[in-house]
């Protein structure tokens, strides 16, 4: 365990380690709503939704976009493995607007059920990205 | 001997020849090296999931989901068995699409009920011929593993599990151990067995209290394993990738090494026969020139 007060995080996605480190807090996007975890947390298993995720690093709290993925908790080490990960200043808000307009466009229309989950997962993607750029 | 025509024919070949096996070494090569930053990017994902599932697993022993489920009352003999096959879209790569290709017959031999998903054009041509039925629609590319095409075949071998077209589903692609050892590997995709991951626990901080699942362990799971099977798809497509194209490179770099010490054979066996030639040539007109005094 390192120095009291922190636990290790680790945000690691198929393309990168996002984060690998010491935290204090994090603040992640569960099924059923933001989900606060500290230090000394019980062991937790839970499904991440693609939205915003802070977590605090020495006093300061750092935002990041994640995708969909899972967390395992445990009092002193908490491991997200997530789709994409991304920081404020790495996301390109048109960009993302643009397929925010794209996946609305798209459910519009009739589509099979595979499509049309590919379509609300790339609208989630969108709003988890545009939300943390503000 | 063989004459000098035929010898500079024979040259000018195997110069061709090695035109070509250069320039695809030089392609492998360069390839190579791209998918070889994407397996580096890729592998802590790859192995985090498989240590957090395992570790999951093996703290909540008493899991009920239909991810889970073996369907003991299906009789051995009747258990339709998926095999997802990873092979290249082209040959010249060594021993990499055979040595995948005899692991896949293997695996077919003791199960009478597979169905093949074939992934690669060398594998589909390669069923083909020999008559063996594959799934025909499933056609995806070894180029370029992405992200996308990982979540199609996911969702896809998903759909037939849970539709009890498939009992078991099992990933065979060619692991890269380092650069002279490739593996062909069978994984079980579906369903998740515990007995299957390896115990991670010794180097972990071992917790004796059971896992809390937020909000159930339907909602968790129903995330978690389409997540887990299509990383695990995604970073066998990336491990194959990469195995291809250093195979191709190996078996290419020797191929170039056989046709430039050919071509030195050659050359050697070119010039005796000119000199030989040419020898002779004198011969004859020096004899012609004392039978003419």
């Amino acid at each position: 365990m390192a120095q009291t007060g922190t636990f290790t995080l680790e945000i690691i996605t198929p393309e990168r380690q996002f984060y690998i480190g010491p935290a204090e807090a994090l603040v992640l996007p569960a099924v059923d709503g933001q989900m606060g975890i500290y230090p000394g947390h019980e062991p937790v298993v839970t499904a991440v939704e693609p939205g915003e995720l802070r977590y605090k690093v020495e006093n300061k709290w750092e935002p990041a976009a994640v995708g969909a993925g899972f967390a395992e908790i445990k009092p002193d080490y908490v491991i997200l493995l997530v789709g994409f990960a991304e920081h404020p200043e790495e996301i390109d808000r048109k960009r993302a607007e643009a397929a925010k307009l794209r996946a609305e466009e798209r459910l519009r229309q009739k589509q099979s059920v595979h499509e049309y989950y590919h379509s609300k997962a790339a609208l989630a993607r969108a709003m988890a990205r545009l939300k943390t750029r503000r | 001997m063989a004459s000098i025509k035929e010898i500079r024919t024979h040259i000018k070949s195997v110069e061709q020849t090695l035109k070509i096996t250069n320039a695809m070494y030089l392609i492998s090569s360069s390839n190579l090296q791209k998918a070889r930053k994407q397996l580096t990017d890729v592998e802590p994902y790859f192995q985090k999931i498989e240590t957090t599932i395992s570790d999951i697993l093996h703290h909540s022993p008493e899991i009920s989901h239909v991810f889970f489920d073996k369907r003991p009352d299906v009789q051995p003999e009747d258990r339709k068995i998926g095999y997802i096959v990873i092979t290249g879209d082209k040959g010249l790569a060594g021993a990499y699409n055979h040595n995948i290709l005899k692991l896949a017959e293997q695996k077919m031999s003791q199960h009478p009920h597979t169905s093949l998903f074939v992934v690669g054009q060398v594998g589909r041509s390669y069923f083909q011929e020999h008559g063996i039925p594959i799934d025909v629609e499933f056609l995806y590319t070894a180029q370029d593993p992405n992200m996308g095409r990982a979540r199609d075949m996911a969702e896809l071998m998903i759909d037939l599990y849970l539709e009890e077209q498939l009992d078991e589903v099992y990933i065979l692609f060619t692991r890269m151990v380092n650069t002279f050892r490739m593996e062909p590997t069978v994984h079980k995709l579906l369903p998740l067995d515990p007995d299957v991951f390896p115990d991670y626990e010794k180097n972990r901080d071992t917790y004796n209290r059971d896992v809390v699942y937020v909000p159930s362990v339907k909602a968790v799971m129903d995330r978690l394993v389409p997540g887990y099977v299509k990383g695990d798809i995604f970073g066998a497509l990336v491990e194959s990738y990469c195995s291809e194209q250093n195979a191709r490179m190996t078996a290419m770099k020797s191929s170039s090494d056989n046709a430039r010490a050919m071509l030195q054979n050659l050359n050697l066996s070119y010039n005796r026969a000119r000199q030989a030639a040419i020898t002779q040539e004198i011969t004859e007109v020096v004899g012609g020139a004392q039978a003419a005094l």
